[in-house]
């Protein structure tokens, strides 16, 4: 069906769209590294259906009927989705950098691309409805499609192909920066980051000049406009003879010329996945541009904590309703409004000593109720949720009166230092022991400093047992979320409380 | 600050009696009613938790003292119009300015665009 792909059909119309409803879609989605059990029990709850989790951690697979669409941009423990054109298990790589890029290019015209294009651009049409894109002005390009005139394409090779793992392109970060706490996982990709951004100016120029000398209107605006495309690479494994970068080089020259698609690195219509790791290998195509962790904050603080973590860990601690949840570091609210949203039968309150994170949970409750005022006429509902600043170590709630503990505890790195965290940690456990009903209760805390934790915690094992560990990458540090569930012991009966 | 908060609030200014931080005295001058979604459910299975006599108290000092009788009567779990009135009085009313004043200390702790400021000072920590 190559014909169906050619210049003159790349603007697919509405027709497609209907078509697109029926299908049955395979969903890929990323998810926070060590949350993809969480993100699986949320897909099945919301969606009915089974996922499968891939050794390529952080990412789960489902299949949906295409139409369902809007309910799976609406899951919250995802961060990115894409449709799969096609999984290989075990693909085999041949040695030889030339015929196993030759086999990624030969492989572009056998793929079925037809009905996850139609998914594609189902996708489009709900898109259509919220705001106008805007433009990724912060990203580095992932590859190339080859430019008629030969292009550059040496400027962003990756040094090195005995990396473990390598991604040639830039996490997206839309906010301003500071400081954001953007997964990470390749070590090298900043670096290399900045070295490719300076041959992007060139190039997004040339490609600037291109696309501009063409009728650039976007497709699928009526009539048949050539689409623009560009090719994601990411891998990881150490036995690939050749890197991310010429992988998505080499399959972007072909799905170019499979399609006659137009190569542009900012302005793209279609983003295609190719995933690498180790033998398995998955295209795809994606169905968002900006990862969705963002969306409730809009006050950032310098280590404020991705939505979708937050999701994670609140469900880590299966709050039922009437579950008051206490987050007692809450910075700039993330966790607790992340709960105020999905677990409105519950009662949140955050709390902070800092009065910057007090002020920025405030501002995000703020907008998110401003955010539900537009949708209702009438004045804006208000939120189970309240903001306290208050001292961890010394929190004024009654004995026994909450029963989730959910918070970020500072980590050695940004926030404090390890030094205050060996004084700050085994207060802090006796604090939440205090105010956490006995039996019922449960905490979920994430740090970074493990050994300072499990030290903690071996000291107050009277009140708190370890239930549950997950092991998760955040802005690159490796860090650790623990599930606690309180002991039935009654807390010491040392300070004034009830 | 919701009165539901408030209800969980306690003092913890050191060298008081046990007890004696509970419950904080609301001085406000400043209160916003704003809807919240009911839940039948949920305000019923707060009921026991909550410390009815402050409760009351708290509505009190806010000007609502009728709203509550002076305990939860038995079936209550199906009395709906009670039911919506503690939602009301738990959820939907808010401290945006004034203070809460520990009983016992008499220290207050001010109230500042709904956020209660309960830091102590480090000479009383």
């Amino acid at each position: 069906m190559a014909g169906a792909e050619a210049a003159g059909d790349a603007g697919l119309g509405s027709a497609a769209a209907q078509e697109g409803a029926e299908l049955a879609a395979v969903i890929g989605a990323t998810v926070p590294t060590g949350f993809e059990q969480t993100a699986a029990q949320e897909v099945q709850e919301k969606l009915g259906s089974a996922s499968r989790i891939s050794r390529d951690r952080g990412k789960i697979y489902f299949e949906v009927p295409a139409r369902s669409l809007p309910q799976v941009h609406r899951l919250r423990s995802v961060d990115n989705l894409f449709v799969v054109v096609q999984e290989f298990k075990d693909y085999q790589f041949k040695d030889n950098k030339e015929d196993a890029l030759k086999d990624l290019e030969d492989l572009v015209k056998k793929l079925p691309w037809t009905d996850p294009l139609k998914v594609w651009e189902l996708n489009n049409s709900l898109k259509k409805k919220k705001t106008k894109r805007k433009k990724h002005s912060l990203q580095s390009p992932a590859s190339r499609g080859k430019l008629s005139d030969g292009g550059e394409e040496g400027g962003a090779d990756q040094n090195s192909t005995s990396d473990q793992e390598d991604c040639a392109q830039n996490p997206v970060s839309v906010e301003p920066t500071d400081g954001q706490d953007t997964e990470n996982p390749q070590g090298v990709t900043s670096r290399n980051g900045v070295e490719e951004e300076e041959d992007n100016e060139q190039s997004d120029v040339k490609a600037g000049v291109q696309a501009s000398s063409e009728s650039g209107t976007k497709a699928g605006e009526g009539e048949a406009k050539v689409l623009r495309f560009r090719v994601t690479c990411n891998r990881a494994g150490d036995k690939h003879s050749f890197t991310s970068n010429e992988a998505a080089r080499d399959f972007g020259g072909a799905v170019q010329e499979h399609f006659q698609w137009k190569a542009d690195m900012t302005n793209f219509d279609v983003e295609v996945l190719l995933n690498i790791h180790n033998n398995e290998v998955v295209v795809g195509i994606a169905l968002t541009e900006e990862s969705l962790h963002r969306r409730n904050i809009t006050h950032f603080g310098p280590t404020t904590l991705r939505s979708t973590l937050a999701y994670g860990m609140l469900r880590l601690c299966d709050p039922q309703p009437t579950d008051i949840i206490v987050d007692p570091m809450c910075g700039t609210g993330a966790i607790p409004i992340e709960g105020a949203a999905e677990w409105p039968y519950c009662y949140h309150i955050a709390g902070d000593n800092s009065p910057q994170a007090v002020k920025r949970a405030a501002n995000n409750i703020s907008s998110l109720l401003r955010k539900n005022e537009s949708k209702d006429s009438s004045t804006a509902l208000g939120v189970p949720l309240d903001v306290i600043q208050w001292d961890i170590c010394n929190l004024p709630l009654r004995t026994g009166s909450v029963d989730i503990v959910v918070t970020d505890m500072p980590f050695g790195k940004r926030m404090g230092s390890k030094k205050k965290n060996w004084d700050l940690y085994p207060a802090c456990l006796m604090e939440m022991g205090r105010i956490c009903t006995p039996g019922t209760g449960r905490a979920v805390l994430l740090t970074q400093d493990k050994k300072c934790f499990a030290k903690a915690l071996s000291r107050v094992g009277h009140i708190w047992r370890r239930a549950q560990t997950v092991w998760v990458n955040v802005g690159g540090l490796h860090a650790a979320v623990y599930l606690l569930r309180r002991t039935w012991e009654r807390a010491d009966e040392t300070r004034s409380f009830w | 600050m919701k009165l539901l908060t408030h209800n969980l609030l306690s003092s913890h200014v050191p060298g008081l009696r046990p007890g004696g931080g509970f419950p904080l005295r609301i001085e406000a001058a400043e209160v916003r009613e704003r809807p919240v979604p009911f839940n039948a459910a949920f305000v019923s299975r707060l009921v026991p938790r909550l410390r009815w006599d402050a409760l009351r108290e708290a509505a009190e000092s806010l000007g609502r003292p009728s709203e509550l009788p002076p305990e939860p009567t038995p079936g209550y779990e199906a009395d709906e119009e009670f039911l919506r009135r503690l939602h009301h009085v738990l959820l939907e009313v808010e401290v945006l300015e004034g203070s809460l004043q520990c009983p016992d200390s008499g220290r207050r702790f001010p109230i500042s665009r709904g956020v209660p400021n309960l830091l102590l000072t480090e000479d009383e920590a």
